[in-house]
């Protein structure tokens, strides 16, 4: 794998690898690309069949000589060009042949003669007609009466054509729909659950990095009775799941009064024991003559911790905030437990979306938009960070 | 006034044995005192001690005539440079020499002041404001150096400060601060495992031993006058060549015998090992410098003084030639690990001694030829096979 | 204050002598404020006792009795300590005065509504967001020109740079105080700082600070002649207690108490809080088998109290599995199928990817970045995601399936659209792709740092033998990574055990549908928990759960105790 090849056989490999890896990247990134797409979609955009990936806006077509105003434009089967709706509740027939009933021919109700014959559809007697189709003379019966929309050819002079509405597919074309976002933002409260978002994982990030430097400092470096066997505990409560958690947790923070309080989203999450170990591995790292050369220059712990192993320890910083980024920003559960679902005001990304994307989901054009909102930032802090996180990932297995 | 004194200074580490052993010893003010000794004879224990970076188990030390057992290392009123120099990397060297004084609050003209003088002294001027990594290797070892002489301590502790550099300027550092500590006058103490730079840097020179002081004293003194087996054979490269040896005494003329080999004392190795008059008939370690044979002719003995040997290998070194020949004698009972850590004792032939001479270089020795080398006998050394106290 | 460094040793006990001199005074002080607050902690001990359960909540009382106790044993200790100069009075002193100060501090934030506060600054942060961006612009600054500077330290236009970035910060900051308009947070506030409650917790905190700090001064030591590892011990604890204090408060003691709670009762619906023991778990763990003549036989084969689990025609005998909490059996079962589907989908490709993007081709980095997004990308997001990807009847999971079919004979794609999530047969398998999708990313990233330790010479060698692709693919590549691929596979498999955002989001009609055909344990312990409020019952499902996860962390912990990680961990 390493000793380099040359020749067709070692480019057809080559070739072929790619192909693999790109197919992967695609399976990656399909999704998300359907999400951005989504998200720049009109409502009615979204539930079309075949699905697409194109944002598209329904045209319409102001023309005062043929008296149209912001009509809509619509394509219809079995007819070329295109068409503007120019009247809606029309009278219509739904008329099917007696020998091919499912097809649908939808006429004004005055287009088939009325013949006195009859004929049995579904045990009901109804009456034949004659229409004419593609010029023929066909035997027909009457469905139903219903309303339809009378279209007017845009192209060329033809007849205008009465039809059902759900017949004609309006004619759409490339037209991403931005309001989503700022839709989203302000009728759904999701601005509020940014802000909010931000705010606990800001204060996580910094209250993790305080109490990591601290504590890492502390266990790599001062040699005291008892720690060794404290750090063991640290390294112990990693093996314990947060289910465990969850329900003593929640008991205290209804002791202490945080329930549905953004307090409760941060306060308890300010000390972590990866954290902890991350700043601990990094510190041991650091040649330990450097700390006794400052400890000789007369610096005391604190200035040798703030002034000597934070500067160095900046790649380690770099990685716990990363980490304590996406962990903040994106967690879910606790927060469901936590914060009341129906206080706008306690609202954060997650919850929010999984509200409104919920199982009875109506907007999903605005939920796309906030999904998208709530996942860029992860996404980019991740690309910004991949040096550090990436590296770290592997060598401490954190999660 | 003692600048450093210890007394019955004891390093125990958990479970372990003792890495210094009721360590009692004065440093004058203004004297540079070497540590030196095989690796963990206790010689950085010891320093570290001072430094206050490791704690002291028992006894007492002071700086200046104070006790400094529980001081911390800020408050003790020392520099240090250490192996690997261990600068602050983010800091430049301006920043990095100011460090101390920063932490000492000291009023910032002030400060640069210092610093730019330090610098100067140490022809660092034009670095300041490069960080460590721009540096070469000597030039690093120098701002260590500056970072030490800018508090303007009342001791320097230097941690074997030029091993890390390569031969050539090992030599031309070593020079610079044997200049630079006369020059500023400050007690220096100064740990080393070459026991060149101990020879050629210290006013005294203390050797240690597993934790054990051997012998403090001049360098001249520890060559000539070794305190016991262990300083003869660690103190002098090639080191001391020392085998069992049988010593007769007949009429005052003493002589030693070892393997096939018979040599008459010269009366000046008597006078210094009056001891010998009392071993008549029994067996001690004899002790010859490689630089104590010549070839018969360079040297003016008397036959009684020369030994045929047969050559196993000549290394000609330009100036010199070491002829290495083996004798039938079993070798002496010291570990010779603790003078060569690259030497394993197991792999050491257990009914050989080596021998190592060294004779003028204009001399041509071939592999397998009988050579007569002269013995500068009033030089040897004598010690007690059990004890390894020289027979004074 | 006295020159620490004319103290003697040999004298130590008239060096003492003279650090005691300016010393007593205030250690006298020292001394009366532990008596006071000894004393204080038994009035508080009455006090707790008389209030007892009716005004305060039964794990208050207890708590503040504990409390009383163990603070009125470490004053009296402390005093006695100080008076007598004893090494650890000082020790003792310090750790009662340093916690008293955290404990008061804590209390006056609380009164000062400081921490329910936070919850309201996202009010002040809505109305003020745009100078909260200037902030965030101005501290960027910072950061980007204190690298610069880092690496250009003689440079002076970095660290002009940089002050304009604080510069910035600041303006920013006093734009978001005044759009942030604190008026209101202001004034409550200075309401609730003149509530004697508030004042007594300002008065305590400002004492125990004021003697801490006496007491950690060094002539204070010298007096109780302190020795260097007891500072170094003290310095230690005091770097590590705001770590070990949130440790202790936020995870040690609700993993306590969470375990206490599972043999009881616990109920929040009502008062009923009895200690019944193991039922819990008995309840949760119970199963019962029995045979039935019938195909399709009811609980009343079972032993009563149990339900209906599962048929089984093995051994032609119609076999019925109960159990008494029939959900948490189902989501057993399904995490099972889960994990057994999921973990080497989510490995396997990993494994296959980090051999390609171990070699050396161009633009691997791209392709290693690609996939590692869904893993950070957000739970939530991407399940909604999918949920639109499945959906039945427009989305794409269908689309492709079918055009699939029109394309390739051997797809047999529905007429109808398959309705993965609403669908008994398809929903956790639905489940386990978006796992798989998200996790498999990750797991490359690890496989790839486990590549690095594989000895380069072992391809050149298998290579010079004339081995192909495939063959040092499974004789050199495979074994090598066994280490890894054992570490993946656990953490892989934890993460899998704790399944719960994914379903909750995706599952319909309800978390875990339908019909319980996605339910996992921690949606079952969710709903037991918050729903039916059986705090003590769904600690018994967390506990179990934590010993199922706990048979793969041991075995990871066993492993690389053993020293066979391969660099991992």
């Amino acid at each position: 794998m390493s000793v380099k090849r040359k020749g067709p056989r070692a480019t057809a490999t080559r070739v072929a690898t790619y192909a693999l890896l790109v197919t992967v990247a695609i399976i990656v990134l399909f999704p998300f690309v359907v999400a951005v797409s989504t998200s720049l979609k009109r409502n009615t955009d979204i539930f079309t069949y075949p699905p697409s990936l194109v944002p598209r806006t329904e045209t319409t077509v102001t023309d005062p000589e043929r008296g149209l105003d912001n009509a809509t434009v619509y394509v219809l089967p079995d007819e070329e060009g295109r068409f503007a709706l120019v009247e809606a509740d029309v009278p219509i027939a739904e008329f099917r042949r007696l020998d091919d009933p499912g097809v649908i021919i939808a006429r004004p109700p005055t287009d088939g003669v009325e013949t006195d014959r009859t004929t049995v559809v579904d045990g009901d007697e109804e009456t034949v007609y004659l229409l004419e189709v593609d010029g023929e003379e066909v035997e027909v019966y009457r469905a139903r009466l219903t309303v339809g929309g009378r279209f007017e050819p845009l192209d060329g002079d033809g007849a205008s054509v009465v039809t059902l509405v759900n017949l004609a597919t309006p004619d759409r074309v490339f037209g991403p729909r931005f309001e989503n976002f700022s839709e989203v933002v302000t009728e759904k409260n999701l601005g509020r659950s940014l802000t909010n978002t931000m705010l606990v994982t800001m204060a996580v990030v910094v209250g993790q990095i305080v109490t990591s430097i601290l504590g890492g400092y502390a266990f790599a470096r001062i040699d005291f009775k008892g720690r060794d066997q404290l750090f063991l505990m640290y390294l112990g409560s990693v093996m314990i799941p947060f289910v465990v958690l969850i329900i003593p947790l929640f008991q205290l923070m209804l002791q202490l009064g945080w329930t549905d309080n953004l307090v409760a989203l941060i306060v308890p999450f300010m000390f972590t024991a990866y954290g902890t170990f991350l700043m601990r591995q990094f510190f041991l790292g650091i040649p330990k003559e450097i700390e006794e050369a400052a400890l000789i220059d007369g610096a005391s712990r604190a200035t040798i911790l703030w002034k000597v192993m934070v500067p160095l320890a900046r790649p380690a910083i770099a990685t716990l905030a990363t980490f304590g980024f996406l962990y903040a920003w994106n967690s879910f559960f606790w927060p469901l437990v936590i914060i009341n679902s129906g206080n706008p005001d306690n609202g954060l990304l997650t919850l929010t979306l999984s509200t409104l994307g919920g199982r009875s989901s109506t907007d999903t054009n605005l939920v796309f938009a906030g999904a998208v909102l709530a996942m860029t930032p992860p996404i980019l802090v991740f690309l910004f960070a991949q040096r550090y996180f990436v590296e770290n990932s592997a060598s401490s297995g954190l999660k | 006034m003692s600048a450093v004194t210890f007394s019955s200074v004891t390093k125990r580490y958990k479970d372990g044995p003792k890495a210094v052993d009721s360590l009692d010893l004065d440093i004058a003010d203004g004297e540079f005192m070497v540590f030196v000794g095989p690796s963990g004879c206790g010689k950085s224990t010891a320093l570290r001690m001072l430094a206050g970076l490791e704690e002291i188990t028992d006894g007492e030390l002071r700086i200046d005539d104070k006790v400094v057992n529980d001081l911390p290392p800020g408050d003790r009123d020392i520099a240090m440079v250490f192996q690997n120099y261990a600068l602050y990397p983010h800091m430049t060297v301006r920043e990095n020499i100011g460090f101390a004084l920063e932490v000492a609050k000291m009023p910032k003209a002030e400060a640069k002041k210092r610093v730019d003088d330090a610098a100067e002294m140490l022809g660092l001027t034009e670095y300041l404001d490069r960080l460590p990594k721009a540096l070469s290797g000597g030039q690093r070892q120098r701002v260590a150096m500056g970072r030490a002489i800018v508090r303007s301590p009342k001791v320097f502790l230097m941690d074997e400060p030029l091993s890390n550099l390569d031969a050539k300027l090992r030599v031309q550092m070593r020079s610079d601060i044997i200049q630079l500590q006369a020059r500023l006058g400050t007690t220096m103490v100064y740990v080393t495992h070459d026991q060149v730079e101990a020879m050629t840097m210290g006013h005294r020179v203390a050797v240690l031993r597993n934790g054990v002081l051997q012998q403090v004293a001049p360098p001249q003194e520890l060559y000539l006058r070794p305190a016991n087996l262990f300083v003869a054979a660690f103190i002098g490269s090639p080191s001391m060549n020392l085998m069992r040896g049988r010593v007769t005494v007949d009429d005052g003329v003493v002589g030693v015998s070892f393997a096939e080999h018979r040599l008459v004392l010269a009366p000046g190795a008597v006078e210094r090992y009056p001891g010998l008059l009392d071993r008549s008939g029994t067996e001690v370690i004899v002790g010859i410098r490689p630089e104590h044979f010549a070839m018969e002719g360079d040297a003016d003995v008397g036959p009684d003084s020369v030994m045929e040997v047969e050559v196993n290998l000549a290394e000609a070194m330009g100036a010199e030639v070491h002829i290495h020949a083996e004798l039938d004698v079993p070798p002496a009972s010291i570990d010779p690990s603790l003078v060569d850590p690259g030497v394993d004792p197991e792999a050491l032939p257990v009914d050989k001694t080596l021998l190592i001479a060294r004779v003028d270089g204009v001399h041509t020795v071939a592999m397998g030829q009988r050579v007569r080398l002269a013995v500068k006998t009033h030089l040897l050394h004598f010690f007690d096979p059990q004890t390894g106290a020289p027979l004074r | 204050m006295t020159d620490p460094t004319t103290m003697e040793r040999d004298t130590a006990t008239v060096g003492g002598a003279q650090a005691e001199k300016g010393m007593t005074p205030g250690l006298r002080l020292v001394f009366f404020w532990h008596i006071v607050g000894a004393a204080a902690a038994v009035v508080m001990m009455l006090l707790a006792s008389r209030t007892g359960d009716e005004e305060l909540p039964a794990t208050i009382g207890i708590f503040l009795r504990f409390f009383a106790i163990a603070s009125f044993v470490a004053h009296a200790a402390a005093a006695f300590g100080v008076a007598q100069r004893r090494r650890w009075g000082r020790t003792v002193s310090l750790v009662v005065n340093y916690l008293t100060f955290v404990v008061a501090v804590v209390a006056v934030v609380h009164q000062l509504g400081g921490f329910t506060g936070i919850g309201k600054l996202g009010t002040g942060f809505s109305k003020a967001f745009v100078p909260f961006l200037v902030i965030a612009v101005g501290l960027i600054w910072v950061l980007v020109a204190g690298q610069i500077a880092a690496n250009k330290p003689a440079a002076r236009g970095p660290k002009q740079l940089r002050k304009a970035g604080w510069v910035i910060a600041g303006l920013g900051f006093v734009w978001f105080v005044i759009a942030a308009d604190p008026s209101g947070m202001l004034s409550t506030f200075f309401e609730r700082i003149v509530q004697p409650v508030t004042i007594a917790s300002l008065v305590l905190a400002i004492a125990s600070l004021a003697a801490t700090r006496f007491m950690w001064q060094r002539d204070v030591g010298r007096v109780f002649g302190t020795t260097a590892s007891t500072e170094r011990a003290l310095t230690g604890l005091a770097f590590l207690s705001p770590n070990l204090l949130g440790f202790l408060f936020f995870f040690a003691g609700p993993v306590i108490f969470s375990l206490v709670v599972s043999f009881y009762d616990w109920k929040t619906t009502g008062t009923s809080r009895s200690f019944v023991g193991v039922d819990n778990y008995i309840q949760a763990l119970s199963i019962d088998v029995a045979t039935s003549p019938t195909a399709n036989a009811g609980g009343e084969v079972l032993n009563s109290g149990y339900q209906v689990l599962m048929h089984l025609d093995w051994f032609g005998q119609h076999w019925v599995l109960g159990a008494r909490d029939v959900t948490f059996w189902l989501s057993l079962r399904n995490i099972l199928i889960f994990l057994v589907l999921a973990v080497p989908l989510a490995v396997l490709p990993a494994l296959f990817l980090s051999s390609i993007l171990a070699s050396q081709l161009r633009g691997i980095k791209v392709f290693r970045a690609i996939y590692f997004i869904p893993s950070v990308a957000g739970v939530i997001g991407v399940a909604i995601i999918w949920g639109q990807l499945f959906q039945s009847t427009v989305g794409w999971i269908n689309y492709i399936i079918k055009r699939a079919g029109d394309i390739l004979p051997f797809v047999d794609a529905p007429a109808e659209g398959q309705a993965w999530l609403s669908s008994n047969s398809t929903a956790l398998l639905a489940m386990v792709i978006v796992f798989a999708w998200m996790s498999f990313g990750f797991n490359t990233v690890l496989y790839l740092a486990g590549h690095q330790g594989i000895p380069k010479e072992l391809y050149e060698a298998a290579e010079i033998d004339g081995a192909r692709t495939w063959k040092i693919f499974r004789r050199i590549t495979v074994p090598q990574l066994r280490n890894t691929t054992f570490y993946v596979l656990i953490t892989t498999s934890i993460l899998a055990l704790q399944l719960f955002d994914i379903v909750w989001i995706l599952s319909t009609p309800q978390p875990g549908g339908p019909d319980n055909a996605t339910m996992t344990p921690v949606i079952a312990l969710y709903n037991e928990a918050f729903k039916q409020n059986n705090r003590g019952y769904a600690s018994a499902l967390a506990w179990v759960l934590f010993a199922i996860v706990f048979v793969f962390t041991f075995a990871q912990f066993r492993r690389e105790r053993d020293g066979a990680t391969g660099g991992m961990a």
